[in-house]
């Protein structure tokens, strides 16, 4: 018995040991691995066609919870490049993931890690001592901070700038590359009579500083705002309601209001007591659009819906969370068409 | 003359041209860089503010958590579940000549131990983990852990006192098993705590196009059902490690919704017992030989993409079978059994399903038999063949949050005892915390 097994386990390791170097694929390429589809269309935009990019989450699913199946580990376990977004968005499985890869390239400090969420623009960073009574409430902020396209803009620089380090040959493709990904995005946030006038840097810098508007008007050009400010520029100050708080970087960007979610706390399902007092809100704030992601059941939201006459906005907070979300600029461009013409509507 | 007055003049003009064109371009080239270097300087002083320092010295600490698992448990036997467990044909009594421990569930309310769990990423070689179990008057170092982080092609090293890679249960722990309680496979073959032992583990992940992994242990055998050395005059002194293990596990890749596993194990050591068959309190036989075991395990899992389970689907199955090759190296009652063999072959299987049928909601279904094969060779020469024993179970869980939960179980136990066959019920109300480090889950 014991003999045979032996015999068997040795022929399976010569079977392999000699298939092992067959699977390689094409062997200059590198294997960029990202955590999440945002990530993944992001970095495809960055590297082109110098690296395999591919993402664990599907689009489909909450990026909370992801089961660290074994096909993930295989991936990583070939993997040149990891990139999360960080902020344990992961937390609940990117360390099995890493860890029974046992790819040193890969592991948390080492270069070939990635974590997008340096140098973003950070919100819901607690200003209180965090516990667990309070929800799913990220020690490090809120992590959907990919929903900015500003913070969308700085993930790319940030990979742009890793995989130059990495990959020091193929910077000049990066960075050419970068720009016009920075360009595509401004153009798509501003419109391209204020892009070609004043370059989108500059645009982002002034709306930073909040004299964008001055600006524009100073130099007569208000009716050139195109883009997506353009488009939710006439509802600045409104109030919406989410399911999580997992839009507030969508909304925060573009001058939106969000009094109060669906959720009573992050990652609570929602109870008739607290949706009392959603449509107390609703009512009182005149609020006119629910928006959530298509993962959340639309019960709450439906119920609300009828108390109130409030429009139910579903929109995928992800790459491929739904058919025609297939890019991050696409992704956040439904979102902006779709709650503008909820806003529109009333 | 003039020529070349008007030759120099529109040198001059062509080159000045040129070199005014040439830095406006430039200018405004750097104007734009200016403006896209401007806003990340404005950026980052913004991000100044929120960036929290502390998250980036999280690695240093030392991530802990604390598991506390309250039940309320009754089953309508006489003597006590785990005493009737001890009675199963075939599986009974192996006695190392000390007392032992049942972790014994008592009708009423219960306390299973506080799980306390460390562990920390030690220096660039290294992580380490440690799991005590503590309980009144009582504590036991369930897990403690080194492993490499650095070792070439796909090796990894473990040592210090784990449980065994083999099966897929034996690696949880009670927090996470999907039942109240184990499989009966497992708790009447290996024990209350599974196969956990000191010893190292080598393992490898092969560079396959899917997910196949072989491990290797090398282990001191201290498990008092089936791999056990017993101090004692009359049995041969054995050199640890006594106890092999290998085992491989195969996953193919199914697309993003679907995630299946086979494993296979395979364990040989060296077993020892000594009994006391007239019961005088003292013993009065011992065995010495070899326990073979092979097992096999299956697990399929469902992903519906719902929210919190909600649509999930596992099937999960292990099989196990073991024979205890055993040799009487004395017997003080009857001297003539000395040097004869006593045989025993036993074997099991669980299967079980769950079903996510509302967001944080679970039911679930298990049934499993024991002594399918179930035969024992005697040292007087007879040789017996047992019945099998079942168990169904069903249970309902409600995770109220990642760290909680409520389970409700009932249980219908068929079992072959000696003094004939037993019939019952069990039920248990468990209430279940996890407070500290947020756990992430192996698959």
């Amino acid at each position: 018995m014991s003999n045979k097994i032996k015999h068997f386990g040795l022929l399976f390791i010569l079977v392999f040991a000699i298939l092992s170097p067959v699977h390689a694929g094409e062997p200059d390429k590198a294997t960029i691995l990202t955590t999440t589809t945002d990530l993944a269309d992001i970095t495809k935009a960055i590297a082109g066609d110098k690296a395999i990019v591919k993402s664990i989450a599907s689009g489909k699913e909450d990026p909370h919870f992801l089961t660290a199946k074994p096909g993930f580990i295989v991936q990583a376990r070939d993997a040149n490049v990891w990139i999360r977004i960080g902020l344990d968005l992961e937390v609940g499985w990117e360390s099995p993931i890493l860890r029974d890869s046992r790819n040193l390239r890969i592991q948390e400090g080492a270069p070939g890690h990635i974590d997008a969420s340096a140098g973003v623009m950070v919100l819901d960073v607690p200003q209180q001592r965090v516990t667990r009574d309070m929800g799913d409430v990220h020690p490090y902020g809120n992590p959907h901070y990919w929903l900015d396209p500003l913070n969308g803009r700085i993930m790319a620089k940030t990979i742009a700038n890793r995989l130059s380090e990495l990959y020091p040959e193929q910077k000049a493709i990066f960075q050419t590359n970068l720009k016009a990904f920075e360009k595509a995005l401004d153009l798509r946030m501003f419109g391209k009579a204020l892009v070609s006038r004043y370059g989108g840097a500059r645009l982002w810098k002034l709306h930073l500083k909040g004299n964008l508007l001055q600006t524009l008007d100073a130099d007569g050009q208000r009716n050139e705002l195109a883009g997506w400010y353009g488009m939710l520029i006439p509802y600045q100050g409104y109030s919406i309601v989410t399911y999580h708080r997992s839009w507030i970087y969508l909304t925060e960007r573009f001058g939106l209001k969000t009094p109060i979610e669906l959720e009573p706390k992050p990652g609570v399902p929602p109870g008739s007591k607290h949706l009392a007092r959603v449509i107390e809100t609703v009512k009182n704030v005149q609020i006119h659009v629910i928006l959530q992601e298509p993962f959340y059941s639309r019960k709450a939201a439906d119920l609300v819906s009828e108390k109130t006459g409030v429009t139910v906005v579903v929109c995928p907070n992800t790459v491929n969370g739904a058919a025609e979300a297939n890019s991050y600029l696409e992704l956040i461009d439904i979102a902006v068409r779709n709650l503008t013409k909820a806003l529109e509507i009333r | 003359m003039k020529r070349l007055a008007m030759f120099w003049f529109a040198l001059v003009l062509v080159v000045g041209t040129v070199s005014a064109a040439h830095s406006f371009a430039q200018d405004n080239a750097g104007q734009g860089e200016s403006d896209e270097e401007s806003l990340y300087e404005a950026i980052k002083s913004k991000v100044k503010k929120t960036d929290d320092s502390n998250r980036l010295v999280r690695g240093l600490d030392l991530d802990a958590s604390v598991v506390i698992d309250a039940f309320y448990y009754h089953d309508d036997t006489d003597e006590g579940m785990a005493h009737v467990k001890e009675e199963i044909l075939g599986f009974g009594h192996s006695h190392g000549g000390e007392d032992h421990d049942h972790s014994e569930v008592e009708n009423g309310f219960n306390l299973r131990h506080i799980e306390l769990g460390l562990s920390a990423e030690v220096d660039p070689y290294f992580r380490a983990w440690t799991t005590l179990a503590i309980e009144d008057g009582n504590s036991e170092i369930e897990e403690a852990v080194i492993q490499t982080t650095s070792l070439p092609y796909g090796l990894t090293l473990s040592g210090g006192k784990f449980y065994s890679g083999i099966g897929r249960i034996n690696r949880q722990h009670s927090h996470n098993w999907d039942f109240f309680d184990q499989p009966l496979v497992y708790e009447l073959m290996f024990g209350p705590h599974g196969l956990q032992e000191k010893g190292a583990q080598l393992s490898w992940l092969a560079p396959t196009p899917f997910y196949l992994l072989f491990g290797a242990e090398a282990l001191n055998g201290e498990n008092e059902k089936m791999f056990q050395h017993v101090e004692a005059d009359e049995l041969p002194s054995k050199d640890g490690p006594r106890l092999w293990t290998s085992f491989i596990k195969f996953s193919p890749g199914l697309g993003d919704r679907h995630a299946m596993q086979f494993g296979l194990s395979y364990a040989t050591g060296y077993h020892q017992e000594a009994h006391d068959g007239n019961e005088d309190g003292t013993n009065d036989h011992w065995l010495h030989g070899r326990t073979h075991l092979w097992g096999a395990d299956f697990v399929y899992k469902y992903d519906d993409r719902k929210k919190n389970g909600h649509g999930d689907f596992v099937l999960q199955a292990e099989y196990y079978n073991r024979k205890k090759d055993l040799e009487v190296e004395q017997h003080d009652l009857v001297p003539a059994f000395t040097g004869r063999d006593k045989i025993e072959n036993q074997d099991g299987y669980y299967v079980q399903a769950l079903y996510g049928f509302a967001p944080r909601w679970r039911a679930g279904l298990r049934w499993e038999q024991v002594g399918l094969t179930n035969d024992v060779e005697l040292p007087d020469m007879t040789e017996e063949s047992y019945g099998s024993s079942s168990r169904g179970a069903a249970m309902l869980d409600w995770k109220l949050s990642e760290f909680s939960l409520l389970r409700l179980q009932s249980a219908r136990c068929d079992f072959e005892l000696e003094d004939g066959d037993q019939k019952a019920w069990e039920f248990a109300l468990q209430w279940q915390v996890t407070f500290g480090k947020h756990s992430a889950h192996d698959f």
